[in-house]
């Protein structure tokens, strides 16, 4: 059982605060030959710096960046080490310090909460965090299998050498513990890359029905592969400033607020323990939770570093109820499963009631707190190490009510070789205030929340 | 001295062009063997070739994990002092705490597909271990029994495998 300590529940806290002020994507598609990475990286770059409103021109702009935050995931993908010094210097941003940042899914979130560190410490005022894979480096399936070396190397790659089968069994065990539907899980599903349709970024977009998702080609099962997120080239990247320079260079800044949470690799070594408990609930909300013969928490039902993230990042912002709280999240959807199994870890409900989230209607545009308008990892995009800055980009983008400018402008839609559709339409979220996303690594290994509030 | 100096030549084996519109892509073959060590968890390892499943204990009185670790460590993650190995008495039967049927598997996988995956808890055990299932189609709750390939053993963590509780004790792969 794994204890904790006073010195373990310590609040993170900035010594400053931290800004969140530009983003920047690409066109995310599985195969992406007529770009090398860094030139990716550009592309993201020069819409962060040119799209975004800024007040100052770009060249003024990276007069002021003095630390870099640079997130991939695996080596094998781009087979380059030290590709960060590539891109930052393709970006021409020598000789600033860069570091690179690898902790699997969750590394774009790691790679913001760097970044975050060196503003809120005074190391940097202007930093940039920015994230790549190219993951069309090699076939699909050896692609599946270097995602999978992302498993206990010894005790779990050799027993499937794909990452759906590390997350199939959590399917069968939650709907097992907690009557989860398969079609629950697909309206997830189907609720992702219909959102994705609507994203010019998209590169699994469609308007599937349930019936859809669960009669295509079975990965593991349960998991059928329109439940799984996509293997994607691309880039991402995001502005971080201190307050005076946030306000300087635009006038729709967002604080933000970031913390992670990390538990072992093997789900089979995560240990009954007690449950951290969010601002909003009460020890007596999961007394009967642990009713079934062989439950613990966070078993395969739950992801520990997801909560410890979320209960850290809650208390940091001062959040006290989430569902109230946030008008959207952008979750880590790598799995229709695995989107479900952190609403409980992030309180979006108490834990054995995560469908309801789906099922209530909450989880939809128009519903209490959408979750997952950019399309997500299903629809939209997973190139691992740019994916948790993507979806803090695209919270960022709502708060500043600019999602139809990023996701509505036909000459985005053209730039890309794409037909922006006939019936394409708006998620602006209205005025949207607090925003979370979540960014996830290995089978919840790693977790970061990040929690962007408007400042404006 | 530029005299004396050989002209360098090439040798190394042209790339293929897999591609040439709209950007040139070749192909970079890798192939490579790495030395992994099984550490001081040699003995799991040996074990499974003798038919036997070793996991690891902590003995240390002032530590409150004293349940068996599988998949073992050499040391305590709690309280950080090396673990004593200890083996499971036979026939080791455990309890299916969950499954998942494996249709599509990455590059290299050595089993054939579709196969089921499962998560074994075992009495005494504090940790779910993951393997596979021989035969049989499982259900969480249900009983299987550890089996090894002593034979042309793989040296992998596939030397362990389970059959369905009970069994026809003669079937073999």
């Amino acid at each position: 059982m794994i204890t904790l300590k006073e010195g373990n529940w310590r609040i993170p806290k900035w010594n400053r605060k931290v800004f969140a002020v530009a983003g920047g994507l690409t066109n995310y598609r599985k195969f992406c030959p007529e770009m090398k990475i860094e030139e990716q990286a550009m592309v993201a770059f020069r819409q962060m710096l040119e799209n975004n409103d800024l007040r100052f021109s770009p060249v003024e702009i990276k007069g002021l960046v003095n630390f870099l935050a640079c997130g991939s995931f695996a080596d094998h993908f781009q087979d380059q080490l030290l590709c960060e010094a590539k891109v930052t210097d393709y970006l021409g941003l020598d000789p600033m310090y860069d570091i690179g940042i690898k902790t699997g899914g969750a590394t774009g979130g790691s790679t913001v909460l760097t970044a975050a560190m060196a503003i809120a410490s005074g190391y940097a005022d202007v930093a940039l965090a920015i994230g790549w894979e190219r993951m069309s480096e090699v076939d699909t399936r050896t692609g599946n299998y270097y995602i999978a070396t992302a498993a206990c190397k010894d005790f779990e790659t050799r027993l499937s050498r794909i990452y759906s089968a590390y997350y199939a069994p959590m399917a069968v065990r939650f709907a097992w513990a907690y009557n989860l539907s398969e079609e629950t899980r697909a309206k997830v599903a189907v609720k992702n890359h219909l959102y994705a349709y609507y994203s010019p970024y998209s590169q699994q977009p469609g308007k599937y029905t349930i019936q859809d998702v669960l009669n295509s080609p079975m990965s593991t099962y349960p998991l059928r592969f329109l439940e799984c997120c996509a293997m994607t080239d691309g880039a991402a990247c995001m502005l971080l400033c201190d307050e005076k320079t946030a306000y300087k260079l635009t006038d729709k800044p967002c604080e933000l607020f970031i913390a992670g949470g990390s538990h072992t690799l093997r789900v089979a070594d995560r240990r009954d323990m007690e449950i951290p408990l969010l601002p909003h609930e009460t020890p007596e909300m999961y007394r009967g939770l642990r009713k079934k013969e062989g439950q613990r928490w966070p078993g395969f039902e739950s992801f520990a570093a997801a909560r410890f993230a979320a209960y850290f990042a809650y208390r940091m912002a001062g959040i006290t109820n989430p569902l109230k709280e946030l008008d959207l999240v952008e979750l880590h959807d790598a799995f229709t499963i695995s989107d479900i199994q952190t609403y409980g870890d992030i309180g979006l409900r108490p834990y054995g009631q995560e469908p309801d989230y789906i099922e209530s209607g909450d989880a939809y545009f128009g519903g209490k707190c959408p979750a997952n308008l950019s399309g997500g990892l299903i629809g939209t995009m997973h190139a691992v190490g740019a994916t948790g800055i993507f979806s803090g980009v695209e919270c960022l983008w709502q708060l500043q009510g600019k999602y139809d400018k990023f996701h509505g402008d036909r000459r985005i839609w053209d730039s890309f070789g794409k037909k922006k559709p006939e019936d394409w339409k708006s998620l602006q979220v209205p005025n949207a205030k607090q925003a979370l996303w979540i960014s996830h690594a290995g089978v919840g290994s790693h977790v970061t929340a990040g929690i962007l509030r408007k400042a404006f | 001295m530029a005299s004396k100096r050989k002209t360098t030549k090439y040798t190394g084996k042209p790339a293929k062009v897999l591609q040439s519109e709209p950007a040139i892509v070749i192909e970079w073959p890798r192939s490579l063997a790495h030395r992994h060590t099984y550490g001081k968890l040699s003995p799991f390892f040996k074990g499974l070739t003798e038919g036997k499943l070793l996991a690891t204990k902590c003995v240390n009185r002032e530590c409150g994990e004293h349940r068996l670790w599988l998949p073992p460590r050499a040391d305590c993650p709690d309280c950080n002092q090396p673990m004593v190995w200890e083996e499971l008495p036979q026939p080791i039967i455990g309890t299916v705490h969950t499954y998942a049927r494996v249709e599509y598997a990455g590059a290299g996988i050595e089993l054939t597909t579709p196969y089921f995956q499962i998560d074994v808890e075992l009495p005494g055990v504090c940790t779910i271990f993951k393997g596979y299932l021989q035969h049989g189609t499982p259900e969480i709750g249900m009983k299987v029994k550890a089996c090894f390939r002593t034979e042309d053993p793989s040296n992998t963590i596939l030397d362990m495998y389970w059959i369905p509780v009970p069994s026809d004790a003669d079937v073999r792969s």
